[in-house]
């Protein structure tokens, strides 16, 4: 799958390949630590993050903006306010 | 205000369907979708928190375009928790592009079904909500149809997905049983060979 800045494809595929094979075979097994995949997600997210600054999205305001619950999930009060207080990654 | 709600069970265990979620996308059935990319994640208290932003192509019907006017790109914020433990996935996604006036909030969840843990249990939620612009509740049907449509192609994308990685397990599998079987070849020949050396050496020495 493509990423939102074509320069950033080749980073976002290693990093997406780690970060699989990590989730189905740590992850899901109960294995919490996830510095395997960081690096590759640091210059990812280097990349990434430029890119969304040059399509003007603004990913702090996404995180005041977001959908409060439904029918058949409440999410807990704590995650949302972890979420909010959290600055973006770059 | 439209709500739409529906419930789908796949007949794969959550593992599965989870590991797919994460890989549903490209998929034929649903080409919408044309990137994704990670911008947060972390994990707390053992939940895998991640934070997505989804690029799509958006189809509208003509005279929806004509009062809203649909960009080449629409983007869509996805805010995602797993938990491993607890074996539960959830998916909030709400759109970016149109800002105030058109909203569509839409939410997924994925568990082990209470009664086949074998199987899944994916539970999912939509609420489409258009103000201030002309034709509103037209067009929240409109958009409500287009959603009941899209889920319906998601999970077939969903499906198609699974099937390919249960494809590559198999492929993978078959990989390490010629790779072992080539290795036995390997510690074969070796062990012919060591026993054709000592029995010279044998010979060399009687």
């Amino acid at each position: 799958m493509n990423s939102i800045g074509e320069n950033c494809n080749d980073l976002k595929s290693r990093y997406d390949a780690c970060f699989n094979a990590w989730f189905s075979e740590k992850f899901l097994k109960g294995h919490t630590d996830d510095s395997v995949c960081k690096p590759l997600f640091l210059s990812y997210q280097k990349c990434v993050q430029e890119a969304l600054t040059l399509h003007k999205i603004d990913v702090i305001d996404l995180k005041t903006n977001h959908i409060n619950g439904t029918e058949f999930d409440k999410p807990t009060k704590s995650n949302e306010d972890n979420s909010s207080k959290k600055e973006a990654e770059s | 205000m439209k709500i739409w709600t529906s419930e789908h069970i796949f007949n794969h265990p959550w593992e599965t369907v989870v590991q797919a979620a994460w890989r549903k996308y490209p998929n034929p059935m649903n080409t919408a979708v044309i990137g994704t990319d990670v911008v947060e994640r972390d994990i707390k208290d053992g939940v895998l928190h991640s934070h997505r932003i989804v690029s799509s192509q958006w189809h509208f019907p003509k005279w929806v375009e004509k009062i809203i006017g649909v960009p080449k790109v629409v983007y869509a914020s996805e805010r995602s928790t797993v938990d491993a433990e607890g074996r539960q996935m959830t998916l909030k996604t709400t759109n970016v592009t149109f800002g105030t006036f058109l909203s569509v909030d839409e939410v997924l969840q994925y568990a082990p079904h209470p009664k086949d843990p074998a199987k899944t249990l994916l539970k999912q939620q939509a609420t489409v909500s258009v103000e201030g612009v002309p034709l509103c509740r037209y067009m929240e049907d409109a958009l409500t149809k287009n959603i009941s449509f899209n889920a319906n192609r998601g999970r077939q994308g969903l499906e198609w997905v699974i099937n390919k990685i249960n494809t590559e397990v198999k492929e993978i599998d078959h990989l390490l049983s010629q790779t072992k079987k080539s290795l036995d070849g390997i510690t074969d020949t070796a062990r012919k060979s060591m026993d054709e050396l000592s029995a010279s050496t044998q010979k060399i020495h009687f």
